[in-house]
C-alpha cells in the first residue's frame, strides 16, 4: 500500500472509527497516530534512498490532485507525525477526567490528517483545501470547551482572522495557476516577474494569518482558551507552521523585493511579540506570543534567502515549544490556572516536569548543545549573508535577546517561592509524551547536518557556510541568548520594559485593534446596506401601488371598451379566485388579481400587434 | 415499455401521482396520502437515476428525445430532450422532492393530501421546464409551476402568507409575460417554429438581440433572483413552510439560471457578450452587498435567504464569463447550492418546529440540548461558507478561477465572499448554538429523532460526496458546456 496514503488515511480512519464506535477514543487515537507515524518514517527513509512517491487523483477538470513525497515533504510529514503521536500520548493523561473524549480525539485526528495532506500536497488545490481544513479543526478545537466564557468568540475570531488572510492564498493560487497553466506546485515555481512578486506578497499575507505575524498575531493568544494539548500541537508545532512551510516551499519563486518584505514582517513580529511575551502575565499566553516571535525569526531567515535555516528552526521549535506547552499543561492541572502569579513555585512541586520545561526553555533561548542553538545560529548566519544585513541582523539578535528574557522570567517565577499544588492524575501518560518531546528538543541539533544534506537538492539553496564564518554568528547568537537570560532572571519586567509595559500588556493594540479597525466598520457598512435594502423594498412596494392604480384605471376603461374575450377570461379568474378563497379565506386579493391579469393580457396583445405588423 | 419515454415518465409520474394523492381527500386518510407520496417520489427519483446511468457523456446532442405534435395549427410540439446540464438539475429536483416529503411527514397536519400533492405536481412541472425543447411547452411548464408554489405559500405559510404569496406571484408573473412576448417574436422570426434548437440558428441584429435578451432577463433575473429584483425572496422564504422554502431555494432559483443557459446565451450570443459586464456587475453586487445584508439579519430564514441570493450571484457571474471553468463552476454551484440551502432551511425548520421562533436572539446554547443537530448544522454552515471538501468549495473555486482569467478584479471582489460567507454563517452559528442557555425553552429541546437524522445525514453525504469527489458531476457537464460555449462564440450578426 502507498505510504503517503498510510500517513494521511491512518489518522483519518481513526477519526471515523471513533465517531462511529463512540468508545475507546484514546486507544484508537494512539493507534491511528502510531500507524501514521510508521508511514511517515518509511517515507522519510525512502527519501533518504532517493525514492520519491506520488499519488495523482482526479480533481477539477484539467487540474488533478497530487500528493508527493519529496525529501522536504517527507521530512515535514515525519515531523508532524512525531509531534502528533507524542502529544496524543500526553493527551490521554491530560483528558482523563474530561467527559467528551470522543469529540476531542476525533477532532484532533481530523486535524492530523488535514495537516499531513497539507505538507504532502503536490498541487495548489489540495494544499488550499488542507489549509482551510486545518483552520476548521483549529476552530473546533479552540471552541472545544464551548461552555467557558470567551471561548466561542476566540474560536470564531481565529477562524475569521485566518480566513481573511487566506484570501491572499486564494488569489495567489489563481495567479499561479493562470500563469503556469497548471496547478502542480513544482511547475508553478518557475513563475517570474510581476506575477511572482504579486503572488509572493499574497502568499505572505496568508502566511501572516496562519503563523500569527504582526499585525495578525492577536488571534493566537486568544486561541489558548482551548485545551493544552491543542495549544501544543496546533498552535505551536504544526498549524501555525503552515505559514512558514508555505514560504519555505515557494522560496525558489520569491523575488528579492518580496524577500525583503518577508524579512521585515518577520523582524517586526519577532520584536513586537517578544515584548508582549515578556510583559504577559499568563503562562500559556506568553508561550503563544513566543510562538509568533519564533515564527518571526523563521520569516527573517526566509527573507535573508536561506529557507534552510528557517526549516531547521521550524523543526527545533516544534519539539521545543510543544514540550513547553505540555509542561505548562501539567502546571495548569496542579494549580487549576495558567496565570503566572498563581503558578509561582509550581516547579518545586513537579521537579521532573520542571526539569524538562527548563531544558526546553534553554533550548529555545539558544544555549548549546541544545537544538535551538544550532537553528538560531543558522538564522543569524543567514542574516549575515543577506544583502540587507543591517536590517535583518539587529532584528534577529533582538528576537534572540527577548527569547532569553521571557524564558528566564518564566523559569524564575515557576521556580522561586513556595506554593501548594494539588495532585495531578494521568501524570504517567503526560510525562511520557513530554519526555519524548524534550528528548527531541535536546538532541535534534545532532541531526541537522544530515537533514541539510538531504534537503540540499530539494530546496535548491546554498549550503551553510564553512566553520570560520560560522564562528561569528555563534558568538553573536550566544551573547544575545545569555544576555537575555541574565536580564530576564535578574531584572523585574517593570525595569526592563519601563514605560512601554502597560502598552505591551495590552498587546500593543493600536487604535482599538482588530475590533475597531475591521469589525466595527464592517458591521457599520453591513447596517448601511441593510438600510439601503429597506429603501429598495419600500421602492418596490411604491411601484407596486402605482401599478395597482394603473391597473384600476385600465380596468375602468377596459370594462366598457374591450371585447368579451378578456372579460370572460377575467371573470373566469375571479370565479377561480372565489373557489380558492373557500379553500383559504382571503387567499386572493380580488382587485389585485383582476388588475394584474387584465393589464398583463393587454400588454401581451400590444406587443404582439407591434411586433408582427 | 418506458425505455423510449423515460423523460415523459419522469415528468408525468409525479403529476398524475399528485392527482391520485389529491384524490385521497381529507385528513382522515392522511397516512395513505403520505405513503403514496413517498412511493411516487422515490419511484421518480430512481427513474431519474436511470437517466443518469443511460446518459451518454460523449455527445453534445440532446438525449432521450421525444417529439410529437401538440398544437399543429401553430406548429407547437411536445418536444423533450436533455443534455448534461438538464440531467443534473432533474436529479436535483427528484432528490429534493423526496427529502421535502420526508421533512413534511409529521410537521404538516392539516390538508396533508393537498400539501403532498402540490409538491409532486410541482416536481413534474419543474422537470418539464428542464426538459422542454419547445419554447411554448417550456413557457407552459414555467407558468404552471407558479400555481402550486403560490398555493403552498398561501395555504401552509406563516402569518403574512397571503401577502408573500401574492408578491411572489406578481413578481415572477410580470417577468414571464415579457418572456412570452420575446418567444412569440422569435417564433415569427424563425418561420413559425418554437423549436429551441431552431431558435439557436435564427439570425438577429444586435438591437433585436438586446431587446430579446432584456425581455428574457426580466423573467429569469426575477427567478434567480438577481439584485435588484430580489426583494420578493426574503418575504416568500420567511412565510413559506419549510418544504416550500426548500423547493424554492434548492430548485426554483435554478430555473432562472437554466433559462439564461438555455435561451439567452445561445439565442442572443452577441447581446450576451455585450451585456456580460452588466450581468457580472449585478452578480458582484449580489455577492458583496447582499453578503453584508445577510450579516445583520435577525431572522434565521431571512439570513439564509439573503445568503442564497449572494451564492446565486456566483452562478450568474460564472455563466457570463464565457469560459469552461466559469460555466462548469456555475452549474456545480447550482447543484451544490441546492443541497446546502435545502439543508439549511430544513435545519431552521427543525428548530422552528420545536421553538416556534426564527429569531436568532431567542436561541443560544442549543448545543447543550441538541448536540447531534449542532454537528450537522456546523457541517452545512461550513459548506455554506465554501469550505474545501464540501460541495460549496468546488463551484465557488471554479467560478472565481474562471473570473480571474477574465479580469483580476472580478475574482478579487468575488473572493470577498470567503470572508462574508464565513462571517454571517459562523456568527449566526455562534449565537444560536454556542453559549449559555438563556431561554428557558431551549432547555427543554429534544435532539433530532431518527427520521430527522436520516434526512440530514442524506444531505450531509451529498454535500461531502460532491465536495470530495466532484468527478461524476463534472464529467456529464463537459460536452454540454462546451456545446453552449461554442454556440455562444458564433456571432449571429
Amino acid at each position: 500500500m502507498n505510504l503517503i496514503a498510510v500517513a494521511i488515511l491512518a489518522p483519518l480512519s481513526a477519526t471515523l472509527l471513533i465517531m462511529l464506535l463512540r468508545r475507546f477514543p484514546a486507544t484508537l487515537a494512539l493507534l491511528g497516530a502510531a500507524i501514521g507515524l510508521v508511514g511517515s518514517l518509511e517515507l522519510l527513509a525512502n527519501a533518504y534512498n532517493g525514492l520519491s512517491q506520488e499519488i495523482i487523483l482526479p480533481g477539477l477538470p484539467g487540474m488533478p490532485l497530487r500528493l508527493v513525497a519529496t525529501p522536504l515533504t517527507a521530512l515535514l510529514s515525519t515531523l508532524v507525525a512525531v509531534v502528533c503521536t507524542l502529544v496524543m500520548v500526553y493527551a490521554v493523561g491530560y483528558m482523563k477526567k474530561d467527559r467528551e473524549q470522543v469529540r476531542f480525539f476525533a477532532t484532533l485526528l481530523l486535524f492530523a490528517a488535514a495537516m499531513q495532506t497539507l505538507v504532502l500536497a503536490g498541487d495548489w488545490i489540495l494544499l488550499l483545501s488542507a489549509w482551510e481544513l486545518i483552520g476548521l479543526s483549529s476552530y473546533l478545537l479552540i471552541g472545544f470547551w464551548y461552555r467557558k466564557p470567551g471561548v466561542k468568540s476566540a474560536a470564531m475570531r481565529a477562524f475569521l482572522v485566518t480566513r481573511s488572510a487566506d484570501l491572499g492564498l486564494y488569489v495567489a493560487v489563481f495567479i499561479l495557476i493562470t500563469n503556469a497553466g497548471s496547478s502542480d506546485i513544482a511547475s508553478t515555481l518557475n513563475t517570474s516577474g510581476g506575477p511572482a512578486i504579486a503572488a509572493g506578497l499574497l502568499l505572505l499575507i496568508a502566511a501572516m494569518g496562519k503563523s500569527a505575524q504582526t499585525p495578525l498575531h492577536d488571534w493566537l493568544q486568544r486561541a489558548m482558551a482551548g485545551p493544552t494539548p491543542v495549544s501544543a500541537l496546533l498552535h505551536s508545532a504544526t498549524l501555525v507552521a503552515a505559514g512558514a512551510i508555505l514560504l519555505i516551499r515557494t522560496a525558489p519563486m520569491l523575488a528579492p523585493e518580496t524577500l525583503l518584505v518577508i524579512g521585515i514582517v518577520g523582524g517586526v513580529t519577532t520584536v513586537v511579540t517578544g515584548l508582549i511575551a515578556l510583559a504577559e502575565s499568563d503562562l500559556k499566553r506568553m508561550l503563544a506570543a513566543s510562538t509568533s516571535s519564533q515564527y518571526g525569526l523563521m520569516l527573517i531567515a526566509v527573507g535573508a534567502g536561506v529557507p534552510m535555516a528557517a526549516l531547521l528552526h521550524l523543526i527545533a521549535h516544534a519539539a521545543i515549544k510543544s514540550s513547553l506547552f505540555l509542561g505548562a499543561g501539567v502546571f495548569q492541572h496542579s494549580r487549576d490556572s495558567t496565570m503566572l502569579d498563581k503558578l509561582q513555585g509550581v516547579g518545586r512541586n513537579q521537579p521532573k516536569i520542571f526539569f524538562g520545561f527548563a531544558l526546553a526553555a534553554l533550548a529555545l533561548a539558544g544555549i548549546p548543545p541544545l537544538s535551538g542553538f544550532f537553528s538560531k545560529d543558522a538564522i543569524i548566519a543567514a542574516t549575515l549573508s543577506s544583502d540587507h544585513i543591517w536590517i535583518l541582523l539587529p532584528l534577529a539578535l533582538a528576537g534572540t535577546l527577548l527569547t532569553g528574557g521571557y524564558m528566564a522570567r518564566a523559569l524564575r517565577i515557576l521556580w522561586l517561592k513556595n506554593g501548594t499544588s494539588q495532585p495531578v492524575s494521568g501524570l504517567a501518560w503526560m510525562g511520557t509524551g513530554l519526555g519524548g518531546l524534550v528528548l527531541l528538543a535536546v538532541i535534534l541539533g545532532a541531526a541537522f547536518p544530515g537533514l541539510e544534506l538531504l534537503l540540499e537538492s530539494a530546496l535548491n539553496i546554498r549550503l551553510t557556510e564553512n566553520t570560520i564564518t560560522r564562528f561569528i554568528p555563534e558568538i553573536l547568537g550566544l551573547s544575545a541568548a545569555l544576555g537575555g537570560l541574565l536580564l530576564g532572571w535578574f531584572f523585574p519586567v517593570q525595569v526592563l520594559l519601563g514605560p512601554i509595559l502597560p502598552w505591551a500588556k495590552r498587546g500593543f493594540v493600536v487604535a482599538g485593534g482588530f475590533d475597531n479597525l475591521m469589525v466595527r466598520p464592517a458591521l457599520a457598512i453591513a447596517h448601511g446596506c441593510e438600510k439601503l435594502e429597506r429603501l429598495l423594498y419600500k421602492g418596490v412596494l411604491a411601484t407596486g401601488r402605482l401599478g395597482l392604480r394603473l391597473g384600476k384605471a385600465a380596468r375602468r376603461n377596459d370594462e366598457s371598451g374591450i371585447d368579451g374575450m378578456i372579460f370572460s377570461f377575467v371573470r373566469g379568474t375571479v370565479n377561480l379566485g372565489g373557489k380558492a378563497r373557500t379553500l383559504q379565506n382571503g387567499l386572493i386579493h380580488k382587485e389585485l388579481a383582476i388588475s394584474t391579469i387584465a393589464s398583463a393580457v393587454i400588454l401581451v396583445f400590444m406587443f404582439i400587434v407591434l411586433l408582427t405588423y | 415499455m418506458f425505455a423510449d419515454n423515460l423523460l415523459s415518465l419522469v415528468i408525468w409520474l409525479p403529476i398524475l401521482g399528485g392527482l391520485a394523492v389529491l384524490a385521497t381527500g381529507d385528513d382522515r386518510r392522511a397516512p395513505i396520502a403520505r405513503i403514496l407520496t413517498l412511493v411516487i417520489s422515490l419511484a421518480t427519483f430512481f427513474a431519474s437515476i436511470l437517466l443518469y446511468t443511460r446518459f451518454d457523456i460523449k455527445t453534445a446532442d440532446m438525449q432521450f428525445v421525444e417529439l410529437s405534435p401538440w398544437i399543429e395549427a401553430f406548429n407547437v410540439n411536445y418536444s423533450l430532450g436533455i443534455d448534461g446540464i438538464s440531467l443534473l438539475l432533474i436529479i436535483l429536483t427528484t432528490f429534493t422532492t423526496v427529502l421535502v416529503v420526508i421533512a413534511g411527514w409529521k410537521v404538516i397536519q392539516k390538508q396533508v393530501a393537498q400539501y403532498m400533492a402540490m409538491f409532486l405536481i410541482m416536481e413534474g412541472l419543474m422537470i418539464g421546464v428542464f426538459s422542454a425543447m419547445d419554447a411554448l411547452l417550456f413557457y407552459v411548464f414555467w407558468e404552471a409551476m407558479l400555481v402550486p408554489m403560490y398555493l403552498i405559500i398561501g395555504i401552509w405559510g406563516g402569518p403574512k402568507r397571503v401577502y408573500a404569496a401574492i408578491k411572489f406571484f406578481l413578481y415572477t408573473f410580470i417577468g414571464s409575460v415579457l418572456m412570452l412576448v420575446s418567444l412569440i417574436f422569435l417564433y415569427f422570426k424563425a418561420g413559425q417554429s418554437f423549436d429551441i434548437q431552431t431558435l439557436y440558428a435564427v439570425k438577429l441584429d444586435l438591437t433585436e438581440q438586446i431587446f430579446i435578451f432584456l425581455a428574457l432577463f426580466a423573467a429569469f433575473a426575477v427567478k434567480i433572483p438577481m439584485w435588484p429584483v430580489h426583494t420578493w425572496l426574503p418575504d416568500a422564504h420567511v412565510q413559506a413552510p419549510t418544504g416550500g422554502s426548500v423547493v424554492l431555494a434548492a430548485i426554483m432559483l435554478k430555473l432562472g439560471a437554466y433559462g439564461f443557459l438555455r435561451f439567452n446565451i445561445p439565442i442572443t450570443p452577441d447581446a450576451s457578450h455585450e451585456l456580460a459586464f452588466f450581468m457580472i456587475v449585478l452578480s458582484l453586487i449580489a455577492v458583496v452587498y447582499i453578503g453584508l445584508v445577510a450579516l445583520v439579519q435577525e431572522d434565521m430564514k431571512k439570513l439564509i435567504a439573503y445568503s442564497s441570493i449572494s451564492h446565486m450571484g456566483f452562478v450568474t457571474m460564472g455563466l457570463f464569463l464565457f469560459n469552461p471553468q466559469g460555466m462548469e463552476g456555475a452549474i456545480i454551484q447550482m447543484i451544490s447550492h441546492g443541497f446546502i440551502s435545502g439543508a439549511m432551511f430544513i435545519c431552521v425548520g427543525m428548530m422552528y418546529d420545536r421553538m416556534h421562533s426564527r429569531l436568532i436572539k431567542d436561541y443560544g446554547g442549543v448545543v447543550n440540548t441538541m448536540p447531534v443537530f449542532a454537528a450537522f448544522l456546523l457541517l452545512f454552515g461550513m459548506a455554506n461558507s465554501g469550505l474545501p471538501a464540501t460541495s460549496g468549495f468546488v463551484g465557488e473555486f471554479l467560478v472565481i478561477l474562471g473570473a480571474f482569467q477574465v479580469n483580476h478584479w472580478y475574482a478579487a471582489i468575488a473572493a470577498l465572499t470567503l470572508i462574508f460567507g464565513a462571517a454571517y454563517t459562523l456568527w449566526m452559528y455562534k449565537r444560536v448554538i454556542f453559549g449559555k442557555v438563556t431561554n428557558e425553552k431551549v432547555k427543554g429541546l429534544t435532539d433530532i429523532n431518527a427520521r430527522e437524522t436520516m434526512l440530514l445525514a442524506t444531505l450531509a453525504i451529498a454535500v461531502l460526496a460532491m465536495g470530495i469527489w466532484p468527478f461524476p458531476f463534472l464529467e456529464v457537464l463537459h460536452v454540454s458546456v462546451d456545446n453552449i460555449l461554442s454556440l455562444a462564440s458564433v456571432s449571429k450578426l
